[in-house]
Formats: structure tokens, C-alpha cells, sequence
């Protein structure tokens, strides 16, 4: 049994390597959002893998899906299979291998998605979309092959996505989609203060149900989407490394739009695979307090940099956790662990009184050492409990 | 004689509004007169398109004496739904910002799409719809309903203004009401027996409004 990567390393890790194969996985809104994109990425992570996808579209004709798709970089076209459900509704021809050819029956249409499956036994497949059917179908019927073609995709050991926007069904019907697949994927889109911004949340519905946190995502072409935090916040005791932080971490990175320092913050934007943030350093003298205080609030999350070698600094540090709160994700880093007389991670974790999920991270900030991994853990945190 | 343009003028920044009136009476006119009262304000419009290429509704407000030419893409956006449906190319040379939508069935790609459109320009806009009767030819009045539902209220709580066109005659009467529901305000546009055009505005939520007949004429002539 392999699994099928997302290609985001943090939704990866959460899944256990990536969703199970074969399993079926409902992309689901109710309202307009982005996850054709989370579609379309899937897709394309699973052909630059090498796997076999097939894409099954009634809404775009598959010379514009293949436009869509190469968005997300070059990959593999002789891989990608489609079920044109689109020419016929243009009245155009098509050279596709597998043809919708009429949308009048709804038992045609579905033994034209489960021939396609059986005969390209692909790897991953995306039906784009249910709600075109269900705007088109009853239910009952629509349920009922609904099941069939998913006993088809598991016997082709296939992971299949299920995009449906709920434009028409009611609590019940929605449930009983949420119960008959593995996975539910669901999004959100919000226009927020002039910004348009987007979420996803993954439920396992698999013995041993679980869900993620709702995770912000981002989108630019050819990197595809990304796990997206706007304000993590790097902050700690005077000279604790905060700067170096900053700066090493969003080099690290491949860093793009590096601002450096601000008056008040250090800034920078890291991003590396599939995880962006936007990165903040707080100065830490004292009389940048209330800044921080006003900041905090709005924070995904907590950078806490500490000087290893100097015990005598963990109160202030003690202090500033106080005023970050205990709802904010936070990780310690242990920083200049490389020097002489370093605390070790424990002796900080009892200094600061840290609760046991509270990891802390030896770093060394000059050499970008343990930096990744401190925002990988902060990360993980974010999405929700492991 | 009644000066339509003056009641796009009195509109409020978030306000929704259908237009309602027969074939051929000058709702698309009447779209095309607002978008130049709000550019002149130095307002924001985004133009969505079903019916008509967006060459084809540039070459009908230049008939009417319209210039969109130099407010695009930063003042003025087309949604291009008709390209990709009709298998012909958005391309347009004087319109950098084209957002084109590829199914008339995609109503997420509408609604993504006008999100983003107004939110690139910059808030609020004023967004003019021609036509919501396209939309049924494709989807089911349920699914346009919640569509429209969704879309006028993320207009009205975020992105600012937005007109619907609809035609008379083609819906059955739960439907024209059900679109009248979900909008602040609707105006009418009629023929009378002796085939003069009549508007009215038969309801402006919070505004005072008069629903007498009058008589308006088309400007640039169709």
C-alpha cells in the first residue's frame, strides 16, 4: 500500500506520508473557493511522480485543463488521461481518448468514467465535478453509482478526488457523502479587509478519526500552493540571536522578497517546500513592548529564541511568554548551542515551566542550523495535532 | 422624458439591484451609461460578460459614445464568460485585465472570479452582470439561486456594488420572484402598446423611491 503526496510536506507528514491508496477523498465547499487548485495540484504532483492520472472535466475542454495544469510546472503529458465531458457541450469534436459524448443519461456517463478507469488504471483521478452531475441528476441515482464507481477506483487501487461545491443538498446528504469516502478535503475562501484569503481543512474519516486545524493557503504559478502563514513571530531576550533568526531563516530558504530590517521589525518571507510564511522580528529591549503586545494578537505563531549560555536571561524570556499567551503555537529555540556553558534543552524547558508538547530546538542562528526544523515543528502545530 | 442614468448616480456604494425588462428594451445600455457615471466618479467597475464578447460590449459603448479604453485594468475589468463557451479567445489588445470564466456551468469559477477581479482593482467596485438568464440555459434555478444568493452577499458585505440584468419573458414567474428577493432593490423597463420605452423603479431598499411609469429613451440609438 503506497500513498499519494500532496506535494505540501506539511499536510504530508500529517497524512502519514500522503493519502492512503486506494482511498476516496471528497473536496467539498459550499461555497466559491480555490480548490480546483488543490485539484489540479494533486494531479500534477502525482504525474511529476511518475503516476498515471486521470482527469475527468465537464467543464473546461481538455485543450484548456492541460493550460491550467501546466501552472504548476512541466511535467509528464503522456500520463494525463482525460474524460472529455466538456466537447460535447460546445459541440466541438474531440480527439480525446474517452468521450462524455452526451449528457443526457446519467448511466452513460458514469459507465464512460468507469470504462476510462478500468482501461487506464490510474494512480490518482479527479472528477471535476459531482455538483455538475447532482445539478443534473436525482440523488438517488446519483448516490447509488456514486458507490459504484468508488468499489471501481479502490479495485484499481486508485485515489480518487470528488470535487462537490453543495450548491442544492441538505445536512443529510452531505453527511452521508462525509461517511461513504476515506477522506473529506474542505474549503473556504473569505474576502478579509480588501484580501482575498483561503483555507483548507483535511478529515480523516478512517477508524481513528481525526481532523486538521482550517490550514491558509497561498497560490503562485509554477510553485503551485502552499501551506501559508502571514505572521509568525520571532521574538525573545535582548541578544538572543532574533535578527540572525530572521535573517538566516529566510535565507536558508530561497528567500524572496527579503525587505531586511524595518524601524520596529525585522522581516522576511520564507518559503520552501510547500510551506510560506511571513517572518517577523520583534526587537527586544523593553520599551518595544506594547508593539509586541498589539502584534501578538494577530500571531500564527511563536519563534521564542533564547541564549543557551545565558541562564540569567530566561525570565525576561519567562516574561514574554507570559504576554504571548497560552493559545499560540510556540517552539524554543535554544540558540548558540555551540558555545561553551550551553544550558541543555531541558534545563530550559524547566526554567521557562514549558508544557511537554512545547518543543525545544537546538540551534545555532549563525549557521542557519535548526532553524527549518524549528518552523517544520511550529508548522505542524498550526495544522493540528499530529 | 426620464433620465435613467440619475438613478445609477443615486445607488449606493454597497447596494444590490436587478434590472428587469424585455429583450431588446436597453438593460444592456443602461449597464454600459452606469459604467461611464462611475468612472467618471473615478469609481471601480468590473463588467461581467455572458452574452456578448467583450470586444463586442467595448464596440457598443463606443456606438454610445463610451470610452472603457482608458480605465482598463486599472478602473475597469471584464469576467469573460462568452470566450471559452463560444471557443473564440478573450484576446483584446485594449484590455489587459480580461478574467475569463471557461463553462457557463463553472458558477465557482464566476464567483472565484469576481472576487478576485474586484479585489486586484481594489475595493469597493461596482459590478454590472449581463445577463443572469444566460445562467439558466446551463444550471439548475436552485444552484443559480444559492449562487446569486452567495455572490450578492459577498458583494455587499465586501467588494461594493452590483447590478444584475435579467430578461423578462424567458423565466417562469417563482423564479423572477425568487431573483427579486434576494436583491435590494429591482427597476423595470417595459414597451408600452405604442412600443415607447418605460422605467421604473419599483423598490430601493432604504431609499425613497417612486414606482411610477415614465417614459426614457436609449442613448446612441440601437
Amino acid at each position: 500500500m503506497g500513498r499519494a503526496r500532496t506535494g505540501l510536506q506539511i499536510l504530508d507528514s500529517w497524512l502519514g506520508g500522503g493519502f492512503e491508496k486506494p482511498s476516496t477523498i471528497l473536496f467539498f465547499s459550499d461555497h466559491p473557493t480555490e480548490r480546483r487548485l488543490f485539484a489540479e495540484q494533486f494531479v500534477t504532483t502525482g504525474l511529476k511522480e511518475g503516476e498515471r492520472c486521470l482527469y475527468v472535466d465537464f467543464y473546461r475542454a481538455p485543450a484548456l485543463a492541460r493550460r491550467d495544469l501546466r501552472k504548476f510546472g512541466p511535467f509528464p503529458e503522456d500520463r494525463l488521461v482525460f474524460v472529455d465531458g466538456t466537447s460535447s457541450q460546445l459541440l466541438i469534436p474531440s480527439s480525446e481518448r474517452y468521450i462524455v459524448h452526451s449528457l443526457d443519461t446519467f448511466d452513460e456517463i458514469m459507465d464512460t468514467i468507469e470504462g476510462a478507469v478500468r482501461d487506464a488504471k490510474p494512480e490518482r483521478i479527479v472528477i471535476d465535478s459531482m455538483e455538475f452531475l447532482a445539478d443534473r441528476f436525482s440523488s438517488e441515482g446519483l448516490f447509488e453509482r456514486w458507490r459504484k464507481l468508488s468499489e471501481v477506483t479502490k479495485s484499481t487501487g486508485s485515489v480518487v478526488c470528488y470535487m462537490f461545491l453543495n450548491w442544492l443538498y441538505g445536512q443529510k446528504e452531505v453527511r452521508r457523502m462525509d461517511e461513504s469516502n476515506d477522506y473529506t478535503v474542505e474549503f473556504q475562501s473569505k474576502v478579509r479587509t480588501g484580501i482575498l484569503e483561503h483555507y483548507m481543512r483535511i478529515r480523516d474519516h478512517r477508524p481513528g478519526k481525526r481532523a486538521t486545524n482550517w490550514i491558509p493557503l497561498t497560490f503562485r504559478e509554477v510553485v503551485g500552493l502552499s501551506v501559508y502563514f502571514p505572521r509568525i513571530l520571532v521574538t525573545g531576550p535582548p541578544d538572543a540571536g532574533k535578527s540572525t533568526v530572521v535573517q538566516k531563516l529566510c535565507q536558508s530558504a530561497m528567500s524572496v522578497d527579503q525587505l531586511g530590517t524595518t524601524v520596529a521589525f525585522d522581516y522576511g518571507n520564507v518559503h520552501v517546500s510547500g510551506l510560506e510564511a511571513e517572518i517577523f522580528g520583534t526587537p527586544g529591549q523593553e520599551r518595544f513592548e506594547f508593539i509586541f503586545q498589539i502584534f501578538a494578537r494577530q500571531v500564527n505563531g511563536v519563534l521564542l529564541v533564547v541564549d543557551s549560555t545565558r541562564e540569567e536571561d530566561l525570565p525576561r524570556a519567562k516574561q514574554i511568554l507570559k504576554i504571548v499567551g497560552s493559545d499560540v503555537p510556540l517552539v524554543i529555540l535554544a540558540n548558540k548551542v555551540d558555545l561553551g556553558g550551553a544550558m541543555g534543552p531541558e534545563r530550559i524547558r524547566e526554567s521557562l515551566s514549558l508544557a511537554p508538547t512545547v518543543p525545544v530546538v537546538p540551534t545555532v542562528a549563525t549557521e542557519g542550523k535548526g532553524l527549518l526544523e524549528g518552523l517544520t515543528l511550529l508548522a505542524e502545530q498550526l495544522v493540528g495535532a499530529r | 422624458m426620464m433620465d435613467t442614468e440619475s438613478v445609477a448616480e443615486s445607488l449606493p456604494r454597497h447596494y444590490s439591484v436587478l434590472l428587469v425588462g424585455p429583450p431588446g428594451i436597453g438593460k444592456f445600455e443602461w449597464l454600459l451609461t452606469s459604467a461611464r457615471t462611475y468612472l467618471h466618479r473615478n469609481e471601480r467597475v468590473v463588467f461581467v460578460t455572458l452574452d456578448l464578447h467583450p470586444r463586442e460590449v467595448r464596440k457598443r459603448a463606443e456606438a454610445m459614445g463610451i470610452d472603457l479604453g482608458p480605465s482598463d485594468g486599472t478602473h475597469f475589468s471584464f469576467i469573460d464568460c462568452y470566450s471559452s463557451s463560444a471557443q473564440t479567445t478573450s484576446d483584446d489588445p485594449g484590455n489587459p485585465k480580461i478574467w475569463t470564466v471557461n463553462s457557463y456551468s463553472n458558477l465557482e469559477a464566476l464567483g472565484m472570479a469576481i472576487s478576485r477581479a474586484s479585489v486586484s482593482m481594489g475595493l469597493p467596485v461596482r459590478i454590472l452582470f449581463y445577463s443572469v438568464s444566460t445562467l439558466f440555459l446551463h444550471n439548475s434555478p436552485q444552484a443559480i439561486a444559492k449562487f446569486l444568493q452567495m455572490v450578492t452577499n459577498r458583494v455587499k458585505t465586501e467588494l461594493g456594488f452590483i447590478a444584475y440584468a435579467v430578461q423578462e419573458g424567458v423565466h417562469d414567474p417563482q423564479t423572477l420572484n425568487l431573483l427579486r428577493s434576494l436583491v435590494d432593490g429591482v427597476m423595470e423597463m417595459r414597451f408600452t402598446e405604442s412600443m415607447d420605452r418605460q422605467f421604473r423603479t419599483h423598490h430601493l431598499r432604504g431609499m425613497a423611491a417612486t414606482p411610477k411609469w415614465e417614459t426614457f429613451q436609449v442613448s446612441g440609438g440601437t
